[in-house]
C-alpha cells in the first residue's frame, strides 16, 4: 500500500512537471515589461491559460523560436540576415505590438551639467574614443564611461545600425558591457558620468535620454509626440515573433495585446500603441 | 530469497556507481568533442586577444587572462585571511568556542552565489568605484574580492581541519622545550599540517576558477586584457562570465558557440586537474606524524 502510494505520488510529480498546454514567451528585456503586465491581466480572463515568461534578450528569442523551444518571442529588433538563414525551414512570422525609440542616455549628473543632446558624429566619436571626456563637448570635466549592451541585444542593433550605419559596428571605447534593460539602468544610476543606450520608456530621475541634433543644427527632442508621428530618427517597433502562423492560444494572446486593453498596456509600460 | 535479496543490493549499488560515472565521461566527451571542433575552424587564432563575432573572431585569450587575475587576487586575499582565522578559531580560542565559531562562518559557504553577486554590484563594486576615483567599480579587484569572501569558508574549514588533526602530543612537547606560543603554531603546528592546508587551499582554487554568477554582475564583461597588464582596476571578463552571457546568443554548433565550449573545456581541465592535486596532497596516511 505504502508502495503505490509512493509511486502514484512519484507519477504526479512527473506528470505535473509538464505543461503541455503552457504558452512559453521568452527574449527581449525591452519587450519583457508588456509581456508581463499583459499576462497578469490575460489570465484575469483566462484563468486556466499557463503562460511561461522568460527573458535573455531578442538574440535568443530569434534562436529560440528557431529551434522550436518557444511558441512566441519577444524581439526588439529586425532579425539579421544571417539569423534567417541559420533556420532555413523556420518561417519566422513578425507581429508587430507597439513602437518605441532607442535614445543616447547619460547620468542626470551630466545631463544637469548641460548636456542635453548630442549628434550622430559626436556619438560615433565617443564610441571610438576620439572623445574622452565630457569636458570636450562643454560639460562637466569628467572621463566618459561608454557602457555597451551585449551584441546580440535588440537595443544595440537599432542603436548601432542608425548611429553607426552597421548594426554589429564594435565599439573600442566601450568600458562596460552589459546585458538586460535593468542592469543598464543600474549602472547608469551608480555612474556619475555614462554614456549608453536605452529604450525610452527605461528612463527615469537617474537616467536622461538625450535629444538628436541634426546636421542642420535642429534637436529633435525624445518626447512621445516625436516618436509617435515619426520623428525622432531612432525608431523600432515592439514585436513578437513565431514560426508561421501561431497555433490558438498563442494566435489568441497576441490578438488580446492587439486589442483595446493590450494596447493601454502597451501604453502604461511606457511605449507607444501602435493601433489608435 | 536471501541470495536474491543480495544480488539486487549489489546491482543497485553497481547501477548508481556506473550512473554517477557515466555522467562525467559523457560531459568530458560532449565538451571535448564540440569545444575541439572549434580548432579546425578558428585555429591558432583562437589563443588572440580579439573576440567578435560578427568579424568571425574568437581569440579567448582576454578571457583566460581574466579567470586567472581574479582567482589570483582571491588567493591573495582569502588563503591568508584563512589560514589565521584557522589558527584562532583551533590554537587560540578556548575549546568549548571551536564548533560555534566554525559553523557560524561555515554558514557563509551556504550563501547562493547569486546574494554575492547583488552584495557585489549594489556595495562592493560602488565602494571600490569610490575608494579608487574610478569611472566604474565593476573591476577585476571587485571580482576578485567577492571570489575570495566565497572561497574563505572553504579554505577555514579545511585548515582548521588540518591543524586540529595535528595530536596534541606536539604541542605539548614544543611547549615543554620553553618554545613559546607563536613558535608553537610557526615552527611545530603549521608545517606538520602545510600538506592538508595546500589542499584546502587547491580545493578552494578550484571552486574559485568555476563560479559565474557572482562573477557576471561584477566584472564589467569587457574582453580586453588591461594595459598594463596587472592593473586590476579595470573591467575585464572571466571564462564563465563570457559564457554566461553569450552561450545563449550562439547558435548550437556554430564556430562562435564551439570557440565558447573550448574555453569550458580548458576550464575544465584546469579545475580537473587541481582537485586531483588537492586530493593527493589531502590524502590521509602521507601525514608527517602517522
Amino acid at each position: 500500500m505504502r508502495r503505490f502510494l509512493f509511486f502514484s505520488l512519484l507519477l504526479i510529480l512527473f506528470l505535473s512537471c509538464s505543461r503541455p498546454d503552457s504558452i512559453q514567451i521568452g527574449g527581449s528585456t525591452t519587450v519583457l515589461p508588456i509581456i508581463t503586465m499583459a499576462v497578469e491581466e490575460y489570465q484575469i480572463i483566462y484563468p486556466d491559460q499557463a503562460i511561461l515568461v522568460n527573458s535573455g534578450g531578442s538574440g535568443v528569442a530569434i534562436n529560440q523560436v528557431g529551434a522550436g523551444q518557444l511558441a512566441i518571442g519577444m524581439i526588439s529588433r529586425d532579425l539579421t540576415l544571417e539569423e534567417a538563414e541559420r533556420h532555413p525551414e523556420v518561417n519566422f512570422t513578425k507581429h508587430v505590438i507597439g513602437r518605441d525609440a532607442v535614445l543616447p542616455i547619460v547620468s542626470a549628473e551630466i545631463y544637469n551639467a548641460g548636456i542635453t543632446s548630442l549628434s550622430f558624429e559626436e556619438m560615433r566619436k565617443i564610441f571610438s574614443g576620439e572623445i574622452k571626456n565630457w569636458s570636450q563637448l562643454n560639460g562637466t570635466d569628467s572621463e566618459i564611461l561608454v557602457i555597451d549592451k551585449e551584441r546580440a541585444r535588440g537595443t544595440r542593433h537599432v542603436f548601432m545600425e542608425a548611429v553607426m550605419g552597421n548594426s554589429e559596428a564594435s565599439a573600442p571605447a566601450a568600458g562596460l558591457v552589459l546585458g538586460a534593460n535593468n542592469e543598464l539602468q543600474l549602472a547608469i544610476t551608480q555612474s556619475r558620468s555614462a554614456f549608453s543606450m536605452l529604450s525610452f520608456a527605461w528612463q527615469n530621475d537617474d537616467v536622461k535620454g538625450l535629444g538628436i541634433r541634426t546636421e542642420e543644427g535642429d534637436i529633435i527632442e525624445p518626447t512621445e509626440e516625436n516618436i509617435r508621428d515619426g520623428r525622432y530618427p531612432i525608431l523600432r517597433d515592439i514585436m513578437l515573433l513565431t514560426n508561421g502562423n501561431p497555433d490558438e492560444k498563442a494566435a489568441q494572446f497576441i490578438e488580446f495585446l492587439l486589442s483595446e486593453a493590450g494596447q493601454e498596456i502597451v501604453e502604461k509600460a511606457g511605449y507607444v500603441r501602435i493601433i489608435q | 530469497m536471501f541470495a536474491s535479496f543480495s544480488n539486487i543490493g549489489k546491482n543497485t549499488v553497481l547501477v548508481s556507481t556506473i550512473i554517477s560515472t557515466a555522467v562525467i565521461l559523457i560531459v568530458f566527451i560532449v565538451i571535448g568533442i564540440q569545444g575541439l571542433s572549434a580548432l579546425p575552424g578558428a585555429g591558432w587564432s583562437l589563443f588572440s586577444s580579439e573576440w567578435n563575432p560578427a568579424m568571425s573572431q574568437y581569440g579567448i585569450l582576454s578571457m583566460i587572462y581574466g579567470t586567472a587575475s581574479v582567482t589570483v587576487v582571491a588567493l591573495l586575499i582569502a588563503v591568508p585571511i584563512g589560514i589565521f582565522s584557522a589558527v584562532l578559531i583551533s590554537e587560540i580560542l578556548p575549546a568549548r568556542y571551536r564548533i560555534p565559531v566554525k559553523s557560524a562562518l561555515e554558514i557563509l559557504a551556504g550563501i547562493p552565489s547569486i546574494i554575492y553577486g547583488l552584495i557585489g554590484v549594489a556595495v562592493l563594486s560602488v565602494f571600490i568605484g569610490n575608494l579608487f576615483e574610478l569611472s566604474t567599480g565593476r573591476t577585476l579587484l571587485a571580482g576578485g574580492v567577492i571570489l575570495a569572501i566565497m572561497i574563505l569558508p572553504i579554505i577555514i574549514t579545511l585548515t582548521e581541519d588540518a591543524l586540529h588533526n595535528v595530536p596534541s602530543h606536539y604541542r605539548e612537547a614544543a611547549s615543554g622545550m620553553g618554545l613559546y606560543r607563536h613558535e608553537v603554531i610557526l615552527d611545530t603546528i603549521l608545517p606538520i599540517a602545510k600538506p592538508d592546508i595546500i589542499g584546502g587551499v587547491l580545493l578552494g582554487l578550484g571552486r574559485a576558477m568555476g563560479e559565474t554568477m557572482a562573477m557576471m554582475l561584477v566584472i564589467g564583461s569587457i574582453d580586453r586584457i588591461p594595459d598594463p597588464i596587472y592593473n586590476i582596476l579595470v573591467p575585464g571578463q572571466t571564462i564563465t562570465s563570457k559564457l554566461g552571457r553569450e552561450i545563449t546568443e550562439s547558435a548550437f554548433g556554430s564556430l562562435h558557440f564551439n570557440s565558447m565550449i573550448f574555453m569550458g573545456l580548458l576550464l575544465m581541465i584546469a579545475v580537473f586537474l587541481v582537485t586531483i592535486a588537492a586530493q593527493r596532497f589531502i590524502k590521509p596516511g602521507g601525514r608527517l606524524y602517522e
